[in-house]
């Protein structure tokens, strides 16, 4: 059996190079320029899947992204699946390996399917709602299987062998769709120069000009199509991308395009090339030129395979030489659709009858129809099919469309196609993304973009111009408009002829009427997708479901992966007539992006694995990674967390950097704290108004620490800042604040004090910072600097200038472990010269390099806080006991006092931050932890603050937290605790904060 | 001058390590495709120095003409002659770049020349880097890059943006037709580096000494 249905001649494709692939496990051949439907259709194909809620066997019936049942799983292998592809813009590949999403054991004996028509007319719209409701919590049980039945595709289990990427694209005029209107209006703009992309979806360019009967300048329209190609291309400045869809229209005409770049030659990209590519574009104007889809009638047994769209045959017939069957009947409501009855019979086969609900037509085809001995019953329409895996016979009866009824008994004709057409709708999806509603045009029986809020023009049969020579001046008007209103004026060149063509209007026909009543006779799809029929429509409107929304999620209606592209024009009409409203007053639902599915790796881009988010290093990281670092990220930075050593954990680690540094010296990387220039006769004056505390008298060659609060008096950054000169200060800021104060510093300068003669630079990545600290850092560092270390001549909180490691150096005494410590900054390209020198000079002192949590344990034990761990954003300096740092006394308000003087700021009992001291000594308490008084009470219970930092310290050999604590700092001495999950209580006593030399006699020896 | 600490921060001579001295760019120079759509080179251990004071004052732009032997550019352009440059970084900020070494000396000079003004010198060398582009891709991966509009009529050759690039931020320098310069902070570079090799993968990509 092979390729029964491909015609003799015709079509794009290349006879000469087959291509072999399998669809549910059986081997097909097809020709290179087949889409994957039309291999299958060629190779007589029927069934494609079963559907979503009866499991009817179903068939493809369209030919393009409107296609809402070859609905596939590709992939020969788990790493390359893809779900959810349709075959109809699946471009065939040598090796393509198809299966359907649903149907066991297979698709032709479907046992679901004898089950899901007993079950199915138990499955009214909301079935879901009302059965699956209570329980609520057996919502997930109940989803895994509706699932599993729904036969949607499944997402691969093993990581995608391709790359996808992002590419930024600007233009001048974005044209989307590359049909008839959208050549012309790339062909307008890019002839007047301007910048152009145009984009359409389809393998190649052309639209329906590629099937067409009609001709230009007297020669097929396909070779107007390849000449107007080969014009554009030779534009440098036009970008042409076929297989690329315009999924969504966005703010400001930015608009995203999904490039499916190697798709169509195999399931796995060449190496170093992206498979799919998202272009993000920024155009000037957008032409919307995205034509139209044709709408199916909605008739008795309208699924069964064999019925199709009328121009998705003559598409298939024309532009893949394959004919879906033998036998023809059409129904249809305008002059358009007879093509497919004109090419059939070109294509040698037999056209059974035309339905036509007109009453008199007498446009050009319909009369060449005539001519040609094809029986036309005209006020007729296919009323049903029947078929149980393909249709055999089609009745067609007369009808009163207006009164919704059947006026002849009809009859019975022998078939196995059956092709519709009730009409045109345009595209409208992109026009809408942004809210503008489609209006109702009667005269068109179609909805056409409404009003836009973007830089766009509408051309072609989106904008409800059908005939093709309106289409063309149209599109070339598009273009023209579009390039000029950017600048760039018209420039004439060719415009192909087209023959007019007499053509009768269409009638309005949505539901075709049947003798019984919708809910008794046989079944009307609207959405064959999702099983919605036409009576579910009525039962919705019932049932009280008015407004298009509802009736949309009541029956799924325009749900699933093809957005109702076929069936919701159907739906709204077959709802607005059950409701007896006009189709205006229905609306349609909002269009959102995208307009097809599309891959998450075209959404994620390169933005994955080792370049999902920047990684920010030291110029001392290459040392740390030799030493065997764990690394702790902090905001984008890696910091060394700790240095095991001989298989440590991070316990042991730690406790042995902690001793180290109390005994001796360790050395941290500090380079990541966030450092400010600042330079100006009014830095000082700058720095008392962004800080709490006072810097008035603050000496050249000092430093001092200070905390900065929003304007509510919360503490949100500290550090400490020295003065380097007069009018030159170096802040320091929090890792993760560096950014964040520093705009901070010019957002104030900038808008509220520009008269302060101040700037600020940001120093961060310039000066890479040492720290030794302990009570060997003096000795130590005095090998490697000609710097003085002279205890009174280099006193606390005070700065020196010279060499370290024979590099110029600033080196600043502080501390936050509360040992004699040394900052040292230096020209980060030569920082790790300078550690290579510490280094070598430290053996002797056991030189011990630690890392952040090493830090934290030694900060805490002085009671140090982290500004973000210890703090929230609802803490003042007084609930920090950190009034000492506030200036009480400074002439110029400054931001946070006001807020931090608010009644609730200054109240009684606010939370404060205290010490806490596990009863047993062992017992670290987790960060985190809510604190009671009272254990007895009943549960919820008072929650009285919570455990901010909480580590074990072997310096001081038992285990310690800090805690901000209700009225904490009166209650020294009382007892709180902090009930985990699993029930237990830990007991603590609230302390001080600072564990450790509470005098900071280490810090200044 | 004691109201401003100025010093040489650079050694005669000791072991310099540039921001991307660990990615080895140095081995890995020339043996790339000559044909790559993408030559890299970094442009290391220059001297960086910004300069904050008011644009509109003639006597600012003047001062550091006389200083740099270059005048003040305009808004999201730059100046150079030879290994020198001047480029516009905002409103009342430009990053001078000179000869590696050179950078003491030429705040010296600013700071001669702008004696009495209000303005800041500060000395960023140690803190980024220019990683210099160069081939027939090099827009292609820039457009991978950056939302910002790289077609040489929006972005012509003198023209210079701090903008996004992949998901973080750098300065964009176009310095000729087919040259452009990427101005990297210091931590950031590693990223800024794997992002390029991998953007570059479908042109290829050669690194130059």
């Amino acid at each position: 059996m092979s390729q029964i249905n491909r015609l003799s001649n015709g079509g794009r494709i290349n006879r000469n190079q087959p291509l072999t692939f399998t669809f549910n496990g059986t081997t097909y051949q097809g020709f290179a320029g087949d889409t994957l439907a039309a291999a299958l259709l060629a190779n007589g194909v029927d069934i494609i899947g079963r559907s979503f809620k009866y499991s009817r066997p179903r068939g493809i019936v369209a030919a393009g992204a409107e296609e809402p049942n070859a609905v596939l799983q590709i992939g020969s292998r788990e790493a390359t699946q893809i779900p959810n592809v349709r075959a109809t813009q699946q471009a065939l590949y040598s090796g393509l390996v198809a299966t359907s999403t649903n149907g066991w054991p297979s698709v032709n004996n479907d046992i679901m399917g004898i089950l899901g028509k007993v079950g199915g007319d138990m499955m009214a719209p909301g079935f879901y709602y009302k059965t699956f409701m209570y329980p609520q919590s057996m919502w997930m049980t109940y989803e895994k299987y509706i699932r599993k039945a729904a036969g949607l595709g499944r997402a691969p289990k093993e990581n995608d062998p391709d790359r996808y990427d992002h590419m930024n694209q600007h233009c001048d005029v974005l044209v989307v769709g590359g049909g008839a209107a959208g050549l012309a209006a790339a062909l307008a703009a890019g002839r007047a120069g301007a910048r152009v992309i145009l984009a359409d979806e389809q393998e190649e360019f052309g639209g329906q000009l590629l099937d067409s009967r009609e001709s230009l300048d007297g020669r097929p329209a396909a070779d107007w199509v390849a000449k107007a190609v080969a014009e554009l291309k030779a534009m440098p400045e036009v970008l042409l991308l076929p297989r690329a869809t315009v999924n969504g229209y966005h703010d400001h005409n930015f608009l995203t395009i999904h490039e499916r770049r190697f798709d169509h030659l195999g399931e796995v990209a060449p190496m170093g090339e992206a498979r799919q590519r998202m272009h993000r574009v920024r155009a000037k104007r957008v032409v919307l030129a995205t034509g139209a889809h044709e709408r199916p009638l909605v008739y008795g047994n309208n699924d069964v395979p064999g019925n199709m769209l009328a121009g998705a045959v003559s598409t298939y017939i024309r532009r893949y030489g394959v004919a879906p069957g033998k036998q023809l009947v059409l129904s249809t409501t305008n002059d358009f659709a007879y093509r497919v009855a004109l090419d059939w019979l070109e294509a040698g086969l037999k056209v059974v009858a035309i339905a036509d609900a007109r009453g008199n037509p007498r446009g050009a085809w319909v009369e060449e129809a005539r001519a040609k001995g094809i029986r036309l019953l005209t006020g007729s329409a296919v009323i049903e099919t029947r078929g149980s895996k393909r249709v055999s016979a089609a009745r067609i009866a007369a009808i009163d469309p207006v009164g919704h009824k059947v006026t002849s008994p009809g009859e019975w004709l022998e078939c196995d196609t059956v092709a519709t057409s009730g009409g045109y709708s345009p595209v409208v999806h992109l026009a809408s993304h942004l809210g503008g509603k489609p209006t109702w045009r009667e005269d068109l029986l179609a909805f056409v973009p409404g009003e836009g809020f973007q830089q766009r023009v509408c051309a072609g049969a989106v904008n409800g111009v059908f005939q093709l020579g309106d289409v063309l001046a149209d599109g070339f008007e598009a273009g023209v408009k579009a390039a000029g209103e950017v600048g760039f004026a018209p420039v004439s060149g060719e415009v192909p002829s087209v023959a007019a063509r007499s053509e009768d209007a269409s009638i309005a026909l949505f539901q075709v009427p049947h003798e019984k009543s919708t809910a008794r006779g046989p079944k009307q799809f609207v959405d064959l997708q999702n099983d919605v029929t036409s009576a579910g429509i009525e039962l919705a409107t019932r049932e009280g479901f008015e407004s298009v929304e509802h009736v949309k999620r009541y029956t799924a209606l325009g749900f699933g992966t093809d957005q109702g592209k076929l069936g919701n024009i159907n739906g709204l009409a077959i709802a607005a007539r059950s409701l007896g409203i006009s189709i205006t007053q229905m609306g349609t639902t909002m269009f959102r992006p995208n307009y097809t599915p599309v891959t998450f790796g075209s959404v994620a881009g390169r933005n994955c694995g080792a370049l999902f988010d920047p990684v920010r290093y030291t110029a001392l990281h290459a040392w740390h990674l030799a030493q065997g670092a764990e690394f702790e990220d902090v905001g984008q930075w890696k910091r060394p967390w700790y240095f095991p050593k001989n298989g440590e954990d991070l316990h042991a680690a730690v406790a042995r950097e902690c001793k180290a540094v109390r005994d001796s010296v360790g050395l941290l990387d500090a380079s990541t704290l966030g450092k400010i220039d600042i330079q100006g006769p009014d830095a000082r004056e700058f720095l008392n108004r962004v800080y709490t505390n006072a810097w008035t008298k603050l000496d050249v060659g000092k430093a001092r620490y200070g905390l900065m609060c929003k304007e509510d008096g919360m503490v949100f950054d500290d550090g400490v800042t020295a003065c380097l000169a007069d009018n030159h200060f170096l802040m320091t800021t929090t890792t993760g604040g560096a950014a964040r104060v520093m705009q901070w510093l010019e957002i104030y300068h900038q808008t509220e004090w520009p008269d302060l003669k101040v700037y600020f630079t940001s120093v961060t990545d310039h000066w890479a910072t040492m720290t030794l600290s302990g009570p060997n850092s003096r000795k130590l560092l005095a090998e490697v600097t000609d710097i003085d270390l002279d205890r009174d001549g280099f006193p606390f909180m005070t700065w020196k200038e010279g060499l370290v490691g024979g590099v110029p150096a600033r080196v600043f005494r502080i501390s936050f472990t509360g040992e004699l410590s040394y900052e040292i900054n230096v020209q980060a390209d030569y920082a790790m010269g300078v550690l290579e020198k510490i280094v070598a000079a430290g053996k002797a002192y056991n030189l011990t390099p630690y890392g952040t949590e090493t830090m934290h344990v030694l900060r805490a034990e002085k009671g140090f806080i982290i500004v973000g761990q210890d703090t929230d954003g609802s803490v003042t300096p007084d609930d920090l006991n950190m009034g000492w740092c506030v200036g009480r006394t400074k002439p110029f308000s400054w931001i946070g006092w006001r807020g931090m003087n608010r009644e609730d700021c200054v109240r009684e009992n606010r939370k404060q931050l205290v010490g806490l001291k596990p009863v047993d000594p062992n017992v670290v308490l987790p960060e985190g932890a809510q604190l009671v008084f009272d254990t007895k009470q009943q549960i919820p219970m008072a929650m009285v603050g919570h455990v901010t930092s909480s580590y074990y310290s072997a310096s001081l050999g038992y285990s310690f937290a800090l805690a901000m604590v209700k009225g904490g700092l009166k209650r020294m001495g009382e007892k709180v605790f902090a009930p985990l999950a699993d029930g237990r209580f830990v007991e603590a006593e609230i302390c001080s904060s600072v564990f450790f030399d509470p005098k900071g006699e280490q810090q200044n020896v | 001058m004691t109201a401003i600490n100025v010093y040489q921060q650079r050694p005669e001579g000791g072991k310099a390590e540039s921001p991307l001295f660990h990615a080895g760019l140095a081995d890995a120079a020339g043996k790339g495709k000559a044909t790559a759509g993408i030559q890299l080179r970094e442009r290391k251990l220059l001297g960086h120095l910004t300069i904050r004071g008011d644009g509109h004052d003639a006597a600012f732009a003047g001062a550091v003409h006389k200083a740099t032997g270059l005048e003040l550019p305009g808004a999201l352009t730059l100046v150079s002659s030879g290994e020198s440059s001047l480029q516009w970084m905002g409103p009342d900020e430009w990053l001078l770049v000179v000869p590696g070494g050179t950078e003491f000396e030429a705040e010296k000079k600013l700071r001669e020349a702008l004696d009495g003004q209000h303005i800041q010198v500060v000395n960023v060398s140690g803190g980024q880097t220019i990683l210099e582009l160069t081939g027939s891709k090099v827009r292609e991966l820039l457009m991978k890059s950056t939302s910002y509009d790289v077609h040489p009529k929006n972005f012509p050759v003198g023209k210079a943006v701090g903008t996004v690039f992949a998901k973080s931020q750098l300065v964009i320098r176009h310095t000729a037709e087919d040259t452009w310069e990427l101005l990297i902070r210091r931590s950031f570079s590693d990223y800024f580096w794997l992002w390029l090799q991998d953007a570059s993968q479908e042109y290829g990509l050669a690194v130059k000494a």
